[in-house]
C-alpha cells in the first residue's frame, strides 16, 4: 500500500472481498435456541457499495459481525479477500482488522482523548505504519474536514464525527469497510452527506463497502442490495431505486406478518 | 430509602470491600497497639507484683544512684523495730555486674546484670530462695540465679569471672549455691544475678561495709501498707523515702512500659498513616459508586426522595461498611497483640498472660474506622445529593469542573508553608526554628494535595513522553491525563508515604556523609572504643582510661584520647545540660576546633570550654564565670574559651580532673588516631583484646562508628520504610479500584481500538502505562517534597553544626521510583485483563 493509486482492488476484481458460505449462526441451545443465520452463502464483490437489508431480527448484523471477524460462525466458512476469517486465533483476526479491515459505527465510535486528526490516523499508527500523504490529503478533502482536524469529537457535530469515522475507516485503504447503520444516528442531510462521501469513495476510489441498514434511502446508494429475512438472504436487487428498496421491504414485511 | 441502600450495599460488595480493607488496616494498626500495651501493662504489673508480693512497704533514697546517701546497720535495726513490721529485707545492690561465659570467657550479654550482697539468712521477704548449695559466706564465694547459671554455663563448684562496677575490673568467684526466684521461675525477666558476701558486696559496691541502699519491709496481720508507711515515715532519716507496696509497683511498670514507646509511636504512625491513605482510598471508592448510581439516584430523586435522604443513603452505606472494617480490623488487632505480647514474653523468659482488651480500645477502634469513613464519605454523600432527578431520563453529559477554585485554595495552602518551611531552614529562629519548619511543612502537603490535578496535567505529560512508547503507550497516557481530579486522588495516596520516606533518607543520608566527612578530614580518628550504654551516662560505665596506656603503646598509634560522659543529674548555670571530660588540648589537635574566643588549651579543674550555640543559649562568654553542678556537687567554673561547633564536637567541656565530681571514673568513649599509613584493622584488634576486661565497651574502625551513630536513625528510616509498604499496599489498591472504574467506563473505547486492530497485548500496555504513570506520579510528588523537606531540615541542622552538607540518596529515590512502578504493574494486572479480555461484539454492539 504505498502508491497513491486508489483501486489495486479492482485489478483483482476476480475475487471476492468478503464471502460466506454455509454460514450458520446459533444462539443459545435446546428450547431457548435462536438460529440468527441459516445456511447462508453470500459473495461481496470488490469495488462494489454493497448494502445489507432486512427487517429488525433478520440478521443482518449478524451477518456483517461475522464477516468482519468480529463474531465466530456455527458453521460455515468466511473468508476476507483470500484469508480465511474461520477459525483465526485472536492475534490473527487482531491482524487481520488492523490490515485488511475498516469499521464505520452508528454510533461514531471516536477516543474523545484524540483530535480528529488523531483518530482519523488511529489504525495506522496502532499498525506502526505512516500515512501515505498523497492519499491523506485525498480522504480529507474528501470529507471536507479540514479545519477540523484539531478539535475534539465533543467539538464536533454528529455528522463532522461520522465524517472523521469514515476518513478513519478509508485512510487505511482496507480491502473492505464494514459499515454499521452509518446513517442511523444522524438526521436527513448530515447522513447524505455522509452516504455521498461513501459512494463517491466506491466509485472513485474504488474502495469495498459493506452496509448494513433498514433505511431504503441509505440502500438506494448502493450498487446492490442482499435481503435478508429470518436469518436467509430472501431476495437482491442491483442499482435500486429507493422506492423499489421500500417495496421490497414491504413485501417482506407482509411475508413476515408483520 | 434504607432498604434500597442496603440492597444496593450487596451489590458492589466488590468494590466496597477495598474500602473495607482500608479500614482494617488502619483500625487494626491502632488496636493491635492499644491490646499490646495494656497487656504489657498487665505482663509487668505482674512481673513486679511477683518480686514485691511479700513487701509491704519500701525504703529507698530519694535520689537513687552512687551518689545516694545510705543507710546504717543501725538505722535499719530502728525501723525494723516500728510497730506493725513483720520483717525487713535491707539491700545491698548493684547494676552492671556482668558474668562472664564460662569457656569463651565473653561477657553475658543481657539488658540488666544484677549484684546483691547476702547475709547468710534465707531471704525474710522470699524472693529468692536457695535452689542447692549454700549462700556465700566468703569474699570469693557467689551464688547465682538458675538463669544466670544456664547463660554463663556454670554450676555449683566451678569458677565464675565476674566484671565489678566500681572497681572496674573482673574477679573470678566460687559458685557455691543456686538460687530460683518466687514462682518457681530461673529469673524475673531474662536478667542476671549474682549474689556476694554481704560485707563484699557493701565494700566493693559502696565503698564501706555495714551500709545499705534501702530496706523492704512485710507487714504483720492487720496492718495496712498506707498504715505502716506512714509510721515508718516518721522515723525515716532525710534523704529517704517510704512508700507502699503498690507505689512502687505502678512505678515500676510504668518505667518499664515506657522503654516500649518507641514500638508504640511507630505503630501509632502505621495508624495514623493507613488512617489517612485509607481515607483517600474511600473517598475515591465512594466518589465512585456515586458515579456509577447517578441514574439510579436520579430515579429515586424523580419518585420523590428528598436530598438528604439521598445523602443519607450513601452515609447510610459507608456506616455499614465502616463497622464491618472497625469490627475485622478490631479482630485483627487482637490477634496481633496477642502474638506480639508471646513474642515479647519469649524475648524476655516470661511467662505471657492473656491478652487485655479495654473497653477504651473497643471504642477507639469504632470511632476511628467510622470517622474516617464518614469524612472520606461526606463530599460523595453531597454530590450525590446533588443529583438532578432529569438524569434518570437521559444521561447528562458532566462537564470538567475548572480546577481553578481548588487550586487557588491549594496555592493559599502550599505558597505560605513554603514560605514558612523556608524560613524554618535559612533564618536564625533558634529552637522555634523546627517548629516553623514542621507547620510549613504541614501547610505544604495540603496545599500540595489540593494542588496534585493541576499538577497531574503537566507532570504526567512529561513522564509520558518518556513511558508513552508507541501507540498504546501514547493511548494510556492520554487516559491519565483524561481526568485529572481522579488520576491525583488516587495517586496522592502514595504522596503522604512517600514524602515521610523522602524526608527521613535525606536527613539521614546528610547526617551520615557529614560524620564520615568529619570523622575523615578534620579528626583523621581511625579506631573508635565506645561504651554501649543502658542508662544515662554518668561515669559507671564504660572503661578506666588508663587502660588507653596500653592502647598508646601499640605500635603505629599516633594519639588517643578518652571522653567522659556526664549527662545524670547535670546543672550548668542552672539549666540541666550534659558535660564531656577530655584533655581539650588535645582534642582540638584532633578534631581541629576552631576557636571563636579564648584559648583551647588543657584545662584544669573548674574549667570549662563551651560551643558557640551553648554559649549564646546560656548566655555565657569567655572569661565569665559560672556555677557547675554534677549531682550534689555544685563549684564555681570559669569558661575558659568558646568553640566553632562541628557535627563530632559540641557542647560543654571540663578537664580531667572534673571526673572526680563525676558518678563513676570510667570513660565513655576513646578516640584513636594512627600514623600515616597504618592499617586499622590489626590496631582495632589489638584494642578489642585491651578492651575485652571492659563489658559492653566495642572497639571499630570509622566506618563502624559511623554505622553505629546512625543505627538510631537507621532503625527509624527502616520503620518509616514499613509505613511505605502499607500505604503502598493500600495506595495500589486505590489504583486498582479507580482502573477497574475506568475499564468499565471506557468499554466501547476499547471495543473500538481492538476493532480498528489494537492487540490484546496492546490494550493491556495502555491500561499498564494509565496506571504506572498514576503510582509514578503520586511517589514523584512525594519524593519532590520530601526531598525538598529533608533539605530544609538539613539545612536547619547545618545552620546549628549538627551537619556540613546535604546530601540527596540518589539510589534510594531511583528505588522507590522503581519501587512505584511495580506497584503501578501488580495493580493494572486485574483491570488489564479485564480490558484484553472484552469481547469486540459486546463493546461496540449496540442493538
Amino acid at each position: 500500500m504505498t502508491t497513491a493509486a486508489p483501486p489495486q482492488s479492482r485489478q483483482r476484481a476476480e475475487t471476492a472481498a468478503a464471502r460466506a458460505a454455509g454460514v450458520w449462526k446459533v444462539y443459545g441451545s435446546g428450547e431457548a435456541q435462536v438460529v440468527a443465520l441459516r445456511d447462508v452463502d453470500v459473495e461481496l464483490e470488490r469495488g462494489r457499495f454493497t448494502a445489507i437489508m432486512g427487517p429488525s431480527g433478520s440478521g443482518k448484523s449478524t451477518l456483517m459481525h461475522c464477516l468482519a471477524g468480529l463474531d465466530s460462525v456455527t458453521r460455515g466458512q468466511v473468508s476476507i479477500g483470500e484469508t480465511a476469517v474461520t477459525g483465526l486465533s485472536d492475534a490473527g483476526l487482531t491482524k487481520l482488522r488492523r490490515d485488511k479491515v475498516g469499521f464505520i459505527f452508528q454510533q461514531f465510535n471516536l477516543l474523545p482523548t484524540l483530535s480528529a486528526e488523531e483518530n482519523i490516523l488511529l489504525p495506522l499508527a496502532i499498525a506502526g505504519r505512516r500515512p501515505d500523504p498523497a492519499w491523506y490529503a485525498t480522504v480529507i478533502d474528501t470529507v471536507g474536514l479540514r479545519d477540523r482536524l484539531h478539535h475534539r469529537p465533543s467539538q464536533l457535530s454528529g455528522g463532522q464525527q461520522q465524517r472523521v469515522a469514515c476518513a478513519r475507516a478509508l485512510v487505511a485503504r482496507p480491502e473492505v469497510i464494514f459499515a454499521d447503520e452509518p446513517t442511523g444516528n444522524l438526521d436527513s442531510r448530515s447522513g447524505a452527506e455522509v452516504l455521498a462521501f461513501l459512494r463517491r469513495s466506491v466509485t472513485e476510489y474504488g474502495q469495498t463497502i459493506i452496509m448494513v441498514t433498514h433505511d431504503a434511502n441509505a440502500a438506494s446508494y448502493a450498487d446492490r442490495v442482499v435481503f435478508l429475512a429470518d436469518g436467509a438472504i430472501v431476495h437482491e436487487l442491483t442499482s435500486p431505486s429507493a422506492d423499489a428498496v421500500l417495496d421490497t421491504m414491504k413485501s417482506l414485511d407482509r411475508r413476515d406478518g408483520r | 430509602m434504607i432498604k434500597a441502600s442496603l440492597r444496593g450495599l450487596l451489590q458492589r460488595k466488590l468494590r466496597l470491600s477495598l474500602a473495607v480493607f482500608a479500614i482494617v488496616l488502619s483500625v487494626g494498626f491502632l488496636s493491635a497497639i492499644l491490646v499490646l500495651s495494656a497487656t504489657l501493662n498487665a505482663q509487668f504489673s505482674t512481673l513486679f507484683s511477683t518480686i514485691n508480693q511479700n513487701v509491704a512497704v519500701r525504703v529507698e533514697a530519694g535520689e537513687p544512684g552512687p551518689r545516694a546517701p545510705r543507710l546504717t546497720a543501725a538505722q535499719v535495726r530502728d525501723l525494723a523495730a516500728t510497730d506493725g513490721v513483720a520483717a525487713a529485707s535491707p539491700e545491698v545492690s548493684a547494676e552492671g555486674v556482668v558474668p562472664y561465659r564460662a569457656g569463651d570467657d565473653t561477657p553475658v550479654g543481657t539488658d540488666q546484670a544484677l549484684g546483691f550482697g547476702v547475709d547468710g539468712r534465707d531471704d525474710p521477704l522470699g524472693l529468692v530462695a536457695l535452689r542447692e548449695g549454700a549462700w556465700p559466706a566468703a569474699a570469693d564465694e557467689v551464688a547465682v540465679s538458675a538463669h544466670t547459671a544456664e547463660q554463663a554455663r556454670v554450676k555449683r563448684g566451678d569458677r565464675l569471672k565476674v566484671y565489678l562496677p566500681v572497681l572496674n575490673e573482673p574477679r573470678t568467684f566460687r559458685v557455691v549455691g543456686v538460687v530460683g526466684i518466687a514462682g518457681g521461675r530461673d529469673s524475673l525477666a531474662g536478667e542476671t544475678m549474682v549474689l556476694f558476701q554481704e560485707a563484699f558486696a557493701q565494700q566493693t559496691f559502696y565503698g564501706e561495709t555495714g551500709v545499705y541502699a534501702g530496706v523492704s519491709f512485710s507487714a504483720a496481720d492487720g496492718v495496712s501498707q498506707e498504715l505502716l508507711r506512714d509510721r515508718i515515715t516518721a522515723k525515716l532519716p532525710s534523704g529517704f523515702t517510704a512508700r507502699t507496696a503498690a507505689e512502687v509497683n505502678d512505678e515500676q511498670a510504668a518505667a518499664v512500659s515506657t522503654q516500649f514507646d518507641f514500638f508504640t509511636y511507630i505503630l501509632v504512625g502505621f495508624a495514623v498513616l493507613a488512617g489517612v491513605v485509607g481515607v483517600f482510598l474511600i473517598y475515591n471508592t465512594f466518589n465512585i459508586i456515586v458515579a456509577q448510581r447517578t441514574r439510579e439516584l436520579a430515579l429515586l430523586r424523580a419518585l420523590g426522595a428528598g436530598w438528604g435522604q439521598v445523602a443519607g443513603s450513601v452515609l447510610l452505606e459507608a456506616l455499614v461498611v465502616s463497622a464491618v472494617g472497625a469490627t475485622v480490623g478490631l479482630s485483627a488487632g487482637i490477634g496481633l497483640g496477642y502474638w506480639g505480647e508471646a513474642a515479647l514474653a519469649e524475648q524476655l523468659t516470661m511467662d505471657p498472660v492473656p491478652v487485655v482488651v479495654a473497653p477504651s480500645t473497643v471504642l477507639l477502634a469504632y470511632a476511628l474506622g467510622i470517622v474516617a469513613t464518614m469524612v472520606a464519605a461526606f463530599i460523595p454523600a453531597i454530590k450525590a445529593s446533588s443529583v438532578p432527578p432529569v438524569a434518570a431520563m437521559r444521561d447528562l453529559s458532566r462537564p470538567d469542573r475548572s480546577l481553578l477554585g481548588l487550586s487557588l485554595t491549594g496555592a493559599a495552602f502550599a505558597l505560605p508553608g513554603a514560605g514558612l518551611v523556608l524560613l524554618g531552614a535559612l533564618a536564625d529562629l533558634g529552637g522555634a526554628g523546627f517548629l516553623v519548619l514542621l507547620g510549613g511543612a504541614v501547610l505544604l502537603l495540603l496545599g500540595s494535595l489540593l494542588l496534585a490535578p493541576l499538577l497531574a496535567r503537566p507532570v504526567i505529560r512529561a513522564l509520558g513522553f518518556v513511558l508513552g512508547r508507541g501507540q498504546a503507550g501514547r493511548l494510556g497516557v492520554r487516559n491519565a491525563l483524561r481526568n485529572p481530579r481522579r488520576t491525583a486522588v488516587t495517586a496522592v495516596a502514595l504522596t503522604v508515604g512517600v514524602m515521610m520516606v523522602g524526608t527521613a533518607a535525606t536527613v539521614i543520608e546528610s547526617f551520615k556523609s557529614s560524620l564520615t566527612e568529619a570523622l575523615g578530614t578534620s579528626a583523621g580518628v581511625e579506631v573508635l572504643i565506645q561504651a554501649q550504654l543502658n542508662a544515662a551516662p554518668d561515669g559507671t560505665q564504660g572503661f578506666d582510661p588508663k587502660a588507653l596506656e596500653r592502647v598508646r603503646a601499640i605500635p603505629g598509634v599516633e594519639e588517643a584520647a578518652a571522653w567522659h560522659f556526664d549527662a545524670a543529674d547535670v546543672a550548668v548555670a542552672g539549666q540541666p545540660q550534659f558535660v564531656f571530660a577530655t584533655d581539650v588540648a588535645q582534642a582540638a589537635r584532633m578534631f581541629s576546633m576552631k576557636t571563636v574566643s579564648g584559648s583551647l588549651r588543657s584545662l584544669g579543674a573548674r574549667e570549662l570550654v563551651l560551643d558557640e550555640n551553648t554559649a549564646e543559649a546560656l548566655g555565657l562568654s569567655a572569661g565569665e564565670q559560672t556555677k557547675v553542678r554534677l549531682g550534689p556537687v555544685e563549684r564555681q567554673y570559669t569558661v575558659v574559651a568558646v568553640y566553632e561547633p562541628t557535627p563530632l564536637v559540641s557542647g560543654i567541656l571540663v578537664g580531667p580532673a572534673a571526673v572526680a565530681d563525676f558518678n563513676g571514673p570510667l570513660a565513655m568513649q576513646g578516640l584513636v588516631s594512627l600514623d600515616e599509613g597504618v592499617d586499622a584493622a590489626p590496631v582495632v584488634a589489638q584494642v578489642e583484646q585491651i578492651m575485652k576486661d571492659y563489658p559492653g565497651v566495642r572497639v571499630g574502625d570509622r566506618q563502624s562508628y559511623v554505622e553505629q551513630s546512625s543505627a538510631q536513625l537507621d532503625g527509624l528510616l527502616l520503620g518509616i520504610q514499613l509505613l511505605l509498604v502499607v500505604s503502598l499496599v493500600i495506595a495500589a489498591l486505590g489504583i486498582l479500584n479507580t482502573l477497574m472504574l475506568s475499564v468499565t467506563e471506557r468499554t466501547r473505547e476499547l471495543g473500538l481500538v481492538r476493532a480498528i486492530g489494537l492487540s490484546r497485548g496492546g490494550v493491556v500496555a495502555m491500561v499498564n502505562v494509565e496506571s504506572i504513570l498514576t503510582a509514578v506520579f503520586g511517589v514523584a510528588l512525594g519524593l519532590a517534597l520530601g526531598v525538598g523537606l529533608g533539605a530544609a531540615l538539613t539545612q536547619a541542622l547545618i545552620r546549628l553544626k549538627f551537619a556540613t552538607a546535604i546530601t540527596v540518596p540518589w539510589t534510594q529515590l531511583a528505588a522507590y521510583l522503581v519501587v512505584a512502578v511495580l506497584a503501578g504493574v501488580v495493580a493494572a494486572i486485574l483491570p488489564a485483563r479485564r480490558a484484553a479480555r472484552l469481547n469486540v461484539l459486546d463493546a461496540i454492539a449496540y442493538e
